[in-house]
């Protein structure tokens, strides 16, 4: 009898060893099956959610989501982190709404400067981090701080403008009434971040320099100038994604899309990423955004008052947290 | 003479330095600044000049920024133990929303809310400590989690900002301690300089004075360092990081307290931004990511933070006394004060460097001084 219970209690600790592991080496798989069970539970507790308009949302909503996240993918594989894309968002958001006010024509100006933004906001973060050694996370909320504090004085905390009617087509205007326009975006942005990373020299140096930044010295790789790099990318996704988040708002005001540093950490995380760098891939961190998506989805539909959806959303957050990012135990 | 150069190199080597010079300077300014706005406006005299260390002055500054620093310790400490909190300002939010809330809601007296919310911070960060520490998830985004969910309670226990304190409570804290005597006698005028809630800060300290000449004194700064070793040296990890959150949870409580007394009512969403702000307060004060600081560190750089928003306030009132018509909104004070925190980053990184260069020409000279004995 107790010999029976014992294999049993093998063969479940078998399982869960089985599952353990399936999550740890198929975390972007995994990622995406958090995200249809998310999806499955929505439509059982609201059927009327099942519907176009809404996954059309989903799918707007994850793609703006993806592009600070590939940025923030990038950085945790060089082993930082950047807490200024919220910030850098919001900034283009504002410039493109003040810029435009409502008028068409003014679209490359306002990428070329909100590039430019990106460029300078990426490079001081690398350069404060990478070079003067100062603690990622500290100093990019740090800038992130100045950031938005120059959104308030270039706006006086004042909402006005509104993004150019063709920019805001281009992002919301559904094809088949389905698939809104702003998947062109990621058609585009999506294989050349997949490319960056898997295929050119940039990227393979990145995984390197993340995994043993000695021995990527060694190999001849210039560890600093490399993550440098990849604080900047990070910027100018960060400031392209606050272009199109411009023209899905149509206004902006002040700190508008500062929660995307955390959710786009967050969906980088549950994507597979890890904070120790070298590791981590974007596919995980595309299935990661529409976790978050769904799961602010979900909280919706559930048509809860705002503080028990607050309660619930850290529940599942922390739960996501636990079932694979959890630190290596002392004991072993 | 000699002893105090050595007391001084001594004291050069001490994680502290670095957040204790940025005081000072920032002290200097602060006192500048103030002292100068003053005299332009009413006149050149000694006491105008020295109008930062006017009661009123210093009174407020320690009233309105008390919950800050008493934060910014907490955070030090979590530092210290390598983990963090970024949910630390909605839980003193938290032990106010209790404070205020459970003496309206059943009628019992205020002593009775305040242990409740004394209760409520050491449970709240109780599950935090199992968050990052028991269950090992990243401190930074549990925490984070963890805001949601407090401010959801927050506001589950009082939908609105709302409640009063009795006077008797609020009005000692928000005095000096000449201010508690009915008929003071003059001789005692000199009391007016000591705010009530400059005791608080200094009665908190001495409380943790009490823990670090503990076993625990020494255990944060092992298992900070690196948890492995601490473990093999006999040390718990998870129970001394524990402990650490609790003892963050005793700051957070007396910080909710002095934040009740400070507005003399409840908001169930504010000070969120504490959080972050307490970070950087205390890696300017001089912490490093575990096992490096104290928490002479969070106090200086708590007070780094708070001199610096005061002096920027008069900075611009003199600004504006100096240049007839000079008027800028108060979006360009946080401008300016957020480059000169970012300046504080930077410049931690030059004195920090200092340190590490002296205490590692300690060690070597230690080293060598070893050889030397065995020959």
């Amino acid at each position: 009898m107790s010999n029976k219970s014992t294999m049993e209690f093998q063969s479940n600790k078998d399982f869960f060893s089985r599952v353990n592991l399936f999550v740890q080496t198929h975390t972007a798989l995994m990622a995406v099956i958090i995200a249809a069970i998310l999806f499955v539970a929505t439509i059982i507790i609201n059927p009327r959610s099942f519907n176009l308009v809404a996954i059309g949302n989903i799918v707007l909503l994850t793609v703006i989501l993806s592009i600070p996240a590939a940025g923030q993918t990038m950085v945790l594989i060089g082993g930082g982190m950047d807490f200024g894309v919220g910030a850098v968002m919001s900034a283009t958001a504002i410039l493109t709404t003040y810029t435009m006010r409502g008028e068409n024509g003014h679209f490359l100006p306002v990428l070329l400067i909100s590039i430019a933004i990106g460029v300078v906001v990426g490079f001081v973060n690398g350069f404060c981090s990478v070079k003067i050694g100062l603690p990622a996370m500290i100093v990019t909320m740090a800038i992130a701080n100045i950031v938005t504090r120059l959104q308030y004085i270039l706006t006086q905390g004042v909402l006005s403008g509104t993004a150019s009617p063709l920019l805001a087509a281009t992002v919301k205007f559904k094809i088949g009434g389905v698939i809104p326009h702003v998947a062109v975006y990621a058609l585009i942005i999506w294989p050349l971040v997949f490319y960056i990373l898997n295929k050119s020299r940039f990227g393979k140096q990145l995984y390197l320099v993340g995994n043993n930044p000695a021995a990527a010295k060694l190999t001849g790789i210039k560890v600093d100038k490399v993550r440098i790099i990849s604080y900047i990318f990070s910027g100018v996704l960060a400031a392209f994604a606050g272009i199109i988040g411009a023209a899905y708002m149509s206004t902006a005001r002040c700190q508008i899309f500062d929660g995307y540093a955390y959710d786009s950490l967050i969906a980088t995380i549950i994507g597979g990423t890890t904070f120790a760098g070298g590791s981590g891939s974007y596919a995980g961190s595309i299935a990661g955004s529409l976790v978050m998506v769904l799961l602010s989805n979900l909280l919706t539909s559930l048509n809860l008052a705002s503080p028990i959806r607050n309660v619930l959303n850290a529940i599942i957050l922390v739960l996501l947290l636990m079932l694979y990012n959890r630190g290596k135990a002392v004991r072993q | 003479m000699k002893s105090i150069g050595a007391s001084f190199r001594r004291f050069r080597r001490k994680p502290a330095f670095t957040g204790f010079i940025l005081f000072l300077v920032v002290l200097l300014l602060n006192i500048i600044v103030q002292g100068w706005s003053q005299c332009l406006s009413k006149g050149f005299s000694v006491g105008n000049a020295l109008a930062f260390f006017q009661p009123t002055s210093l009174n407020s500054i320690f009233m309105s920024n008390m919950p800050f620093i008493l934060v910014t310790i907490g955070q030090a400490l979590l530092l210290l133990v390598g983990q963090m909190d970024v949910s630390i300002g909605v839980q003193i939010a938290l032990v106010n929303v209790v404070c205020i809330m459970v003496p309206q809601q059943t009628g019992c007296p205020t002593w009775v809310g305040w242990l409740v919310g004394f209760a409520a911070a050491f449970a709240i960060s109780a599950l935090a400590g199992v968050c990052c520490s028991v269950l090992r998830l990243p401190s930074l985004l549990a925490t984070y989690a963890m805001t949601f969910l407090i401010q959801g309670i927050n506001v589950l226990i009082m939908a609105v900002p709302q409640g009063v304190v009795p006077r008797a409570y609020w009005k000692p804290y928000q005095s000096t301690v000449y201010g508690l005597f009915e008929n003071p006698p003059s001789f005692l005028k000199f009391l007016d300089y000591i705010p009530v809630a400059a005791l608080v800060l200094i009665a908190v300290l001495l409380i943790w004075h009490f823990f670090s000449r503990r076993p625990f004194g020494k255990h944060i700064y092992a298992v900070g360092t690196n948890q492995r070793n601490a473990f093999a040296a006999g040390i718990n990890p998870v129970s001394t990081q524990m402990k650490a959150f609790l003892i963050k949870g005793f700051f957070v409580g007396v910080a909710g307290i002095c934040l009740t007394l400070m507005s003399a009512s409840g908001n169930p969403l504010q000070c969120e931004e504490y959080g972050i702000k307490s970070l950087s307060a205390a890696i300017i004060g001089g912490m490093g990511w575990g096992g490096w600081g104290s928490i002479s560190c969070g106090v200086f750089g708590g007070g780094f933070l708070v001199l610096i928003q005061n002096a920027v306030y008069y900075f611009f009132t003199l600004l504006s006394k100096l240049f007839n018509g000079f008027a800028v909104t108060s979006y360009w004070h946080n401008f300016v004060s957020d480059i000169i925190i970012f300046g504080g980053l930077l410049m931690t990184l030059v004195t920090a460097r200092e340190q590490r260069k002296t205490l590692q020409q300690g060690l070597k000279s230690q080293f060598k001084r070893g050889e030397k004995n065995v020959k």
